[in-house]
């Protein structure tokens, strides 16, 4: 591994209590990467309260999915992933700009489209005209990404998980979800192919923790048919430390959880609690110790 | 029969002129008409009274088609006059409606999986990707025998002579129940007309249907069938009822049904669970598995898909067809016919423009009073605009409108329908416009009942026809020769 290799424990938990017995929930999480580019899944662990297997499929996007059915009565259910993933900085490149008819034969031409969440108003056509005029240039792109966190405020609680690009023009503030909703609308009405990416902004320093949310970011889509990750709530180039959960058109593909649940109870929000540690050289090495031994275990099973 | 003594036959009986699916222009009347003809001058005093007889036997057995107002769904309205179509004319007919429906069924498939149609730029990706049709959660799945379309009802016109399709209807086509019943009630009123005429029977479709849905079955030595309909209230329970019972399956309601580990289970009258083998659904795809689509849906079962998926369970008509009934992708059939089968197509589309193409829509707007526009989201005939019916100011507006979202719209060159003949409320005759719905089973190759669902507009100056719009139907007899 090369030194700008950064390795993340990650914990992230969910707590859905409701307000009497559900008899049967069933839930479907997205929260395991797929391993792509520069990020790796080293280990994960999927584990409920009640317990439930947890079974995986991969949706349209190529996201990871685990279901959980929970078929015994219960008040209350927790579910935690523990993972460790490491990354590296993706090499920053420039894009170029699609030709149409390319496009027009393209599966990536999803990408343009509107989507539930990102609807192609004139007001952010607008918005792109007014901050970058009729130039639709890879610089744009860029100048755009950085012009987003200056133009808007980023305020936690100013919005909310159901809340519209027009709410984030109107208010003037928002939170990570909302920059990047915004972002994707002008992307796309500039003819930029950009998907909506959920994940965790890990810590840059060493052995350091950090609680908080889930982070949201960009990614554009270049000519070429690669993708390239832009942070529009840092007006930065996404790095080691943007750790991708799910891609999808927009928040509504990529939803860390949902789920359905059978009973008269009325469901409290989740309560969620992301903790990233940096981890040191001598702790990576001590997860990739015990996964060693645990395949030889395997192995021998065999 | 000569000509002239059809004509002599046509002017005694009082018949109109314009009921262009009986009689020429020049007044003769069309040969697969004479045998009804001769029928009619022994019966026409007693038409009103069929009628009559009609709407009582469909009130007796419960045949209604829309939602109950004050407690009572109404009877389909009932014209006592066949409309018929000569053996010839049903021969290539239903050969044109053979090749349609494998080719909308091979469309389905490819646009869930390798979307080979919109890689060659047969069909426009962005159609296909802002179809509310399209799922995104099922593309991959690859159902039993590798078919989606196993029903399919398609629209046609008889425009200057010629079959049209209108539109294509591949998700839960109806109206099968109505043609049935409206052979049932002629067979039951009017035996003695069928000694003359030589009609091919219909009655083997639900037989057919079953047939199939066994095929698909994971356990088809002993499939547990379920139809799955939205509830009572749906303008097309009567349907779902019979279809249940003449196939011998359970009619049941998505709460009825339960998933566990990917099997499906309904619970039968001692309350015991059976695992359900094949669901015929008349839930649209959309609704049904919140899990996975529509959140807030009632009329499904969470965890289906999942079942659908594992192959535990099989769906007819498989869910996420209606991107090929989506109205904006209706244009595209013909290309989809040359590419998938290497054929010409067999029956055209009636003229038909994509307004997000900027060249047609320019063509629609400076042609406008012989356009229809059809909202794309929308069936049972509602929010149909004729552009020769509505006012400058209205024009003006309803155009900005259309510019604004050309997704949300399909243009078709207006187009006059063929006329059948009616019986007129006050007695006597009247041509009223009519199109018809067949319906095609796909198997290993297409079947095609004979006939089908002919509906007739509600009244001579109507120029929709759908049985939402208070339009009605008529026995519709196919002959051996």
């Amino acid at each position: 591994m090369g030194t700008d290799t950064l390795t993340y424990s990650v914990s992230h938990r969910t707590v859905l209590r409701y307000s009497t017995t559900v008899t049967l929930s069933y839930n479907e999480v997205r929260m395991r990467a797929r391993d792509r580019g520069s990020q790796r899944t080293l280990a994960f662990a999927l584990v409920s309260t009640p317990w439930a297997v947890p079974r995986s499929r991969v949706d349209y996007y190529g996201n990871f999915v685990h279901r959980l059915d929970v078929t015994s009565p219960h008040e209350l259910l927790e579910f935690t992933v523990d993972a460790v993933v490491e990354n590296s900085e993706p090499r920053r490149r420039r894009l170029t700009e699609w030709e149409q008819d390319a496009l027009a034969s393209d599966p990536r031409l999803e990408f343009i489209l509107p989507s539930p969440r990102v609807p192609l108003a004139a007001n952010t056509r607008a918005l792109w005209h007014e901050w970058n005029g009729d130039d639709r240039s890879f610089d744009s792109v860029l100048a755009t990404a950085q012009r987003i966190p200056q133009e808007l405020r980023y305020v936690s609680g100013a919005t909310t998980v159901e809340s519209s690009i027009d709410d984030l023009l109107e208010g003037g503030a928002g939170v990570c979800q909302d920059f990047t909703h915004l972002f994707l609308a002008m992307l796309r009405g500039a003819g930029w192919p950009a998907r909506y990416v959920s994940g965790y902004l890990g810590p840059v320093d060493e052995e350091k923790v950090v609680e908080g949310q889930s982070h949201a970011w960009v990614e554009v889509c270049g000519a070429d048919g690669r993708w390239l990750g832009l942070d529009p709530t840092l007006g930065q180039h996404v790095g080691a430390h943007h750790l991708r959960l799910a891609v999808g058109r927009d928040y509504g593909d990529v939803a860390p959880h949902h789920g359905l649940f059978f009973g008269a109870a009325s469901g409290a929000p989740p309560e969620v609690t992301v903790r990233i540690a940096r981890m040191s050289n001598q702790q990576v090495d001590r997860v990739e110790h015990h996964a060693g031994v645990h395949w030889q275990q395997q192995q021998q099973q065999q | 029969m000569t000509t002239e003594a059809g004509t002599a036959r046509a002017v005694a009986l009082g018949l109109p002129r314009g009921a262009d699916e009986c009689i020429e222009a020049d007044g003769a009347v069309r040969p697969p008409y004479a045998e009804l003809l001769a029928t009619l001058e022994q019966a026409a005093a007693g038409l009103p009274r069929i009628r009559r007889d009609a709407q009582q036997w469909f009130a007796d057995k419960g045949v209604t088609f829309g939602v109950p107002t004050e407690g009572v769904a109404p009877i389909f309205p009932f014209d006592p006059v066949p409309r018929v179509l000569s053996a010839g004319e049903w021969r290539s007919l239903s050969k044109a409606l053979s090749q349609r429906a494998m080719a909308l069924d091979l469309f389905v498939s490819d646009c869930y999986g390798a979307q080979r149609a919109i890689r060659n730029g047969v069909v426009p990706g962005r159609l296909v990707y802002s179809s509310t049709g399209y799922l995104r959660d099922i593309v991959g799945i690859r159902p039993p025998r590798a078919t989606w379309c196993h029903v399919s009802g398609i629209d046609v016109v008889r425009v200057a002579g010629t079959f049209h399709v209108l539109e294509d209807n591949v998700r839960i086509p109806s109206g099968i129940a109505y043609a049935l019943e409206s052979r049932r009630a002629m067979e039951s009123l009017a035996p003695d007309w069928f000694e003359l005429a030589p009609v091919r029977p219909i009655h083997g479709y639900t037989g057919r249907l079953r047939r199939i849905l066994q095929r698909i079955a994971p356990r088809q030595w002993d499939a547990d069938i379920v139809v799955l309909t939205p509830g009572s209230y749906n303008a097309a329970y009567y349907e779902h009822r019979l279809l249940a019972d003449e196939m011998n399956a359970t009619l049941v309601e998505g709460h009825e049904l339960i998933v566990v580990e990917d099997e499906v289970y309904r619970r039968d009258a001692e309350g015991a669970a059976q695992r359900v083998d094949v669901i015929y659904s008349r839930v649209n795809s959309e609704w049904l598995d919140p899990l996975v689509f529509r959140r807030d849906s009632m009329l499904g079962a969470p965890g289906l898909i999942e079942a659908w998926r594992r192959g535990n369970v099989a769906i007819a008509n498989a869910p996420g067809t209606g991107v090929a009934d989506d109205k904006v992708i209706y244009p595209y059939v013909p290309a989809m016919i040359r590419y998938y089968l290497g054929e010409e197509p067999l029956i055209d589309n009636v003229a038909t423009y994509d307004l997000t193409d900027e060249r047609q829509q320019a063509h629609v707007v400076a042609n406008i009073d012989s356009m229809v526009l059809k909202p794309v989201d929308a069936s049972g005939g509602y929010g149909i605009h004729f552009g020769r019916l509505m006012g400058s100011q209205e024009r003006t507006e309803f155009l900005e409108e259309v510019k604004a979202s050309p997704r949300q719209w399909l243009a078709q060159e207006e187009v006059a329908l063929s006329r059948a003949v009616c019986l007129r409320a006050g007695g006597g005759f009247e041509p009223r416009a009519v199109d018809l719905r067949p319906f095609v089973l796909l198997d290993e190759r297409p079947w095609i009942v004979p006939g089908g669902l002919t509906r007739v507009a509600g009244d001579p100056d109507e120029l929709v026809v759908n049985s939402s719009q208070g339009g009605g139907s008529k026995d519709t007899w196919v002959l051996t020769r």
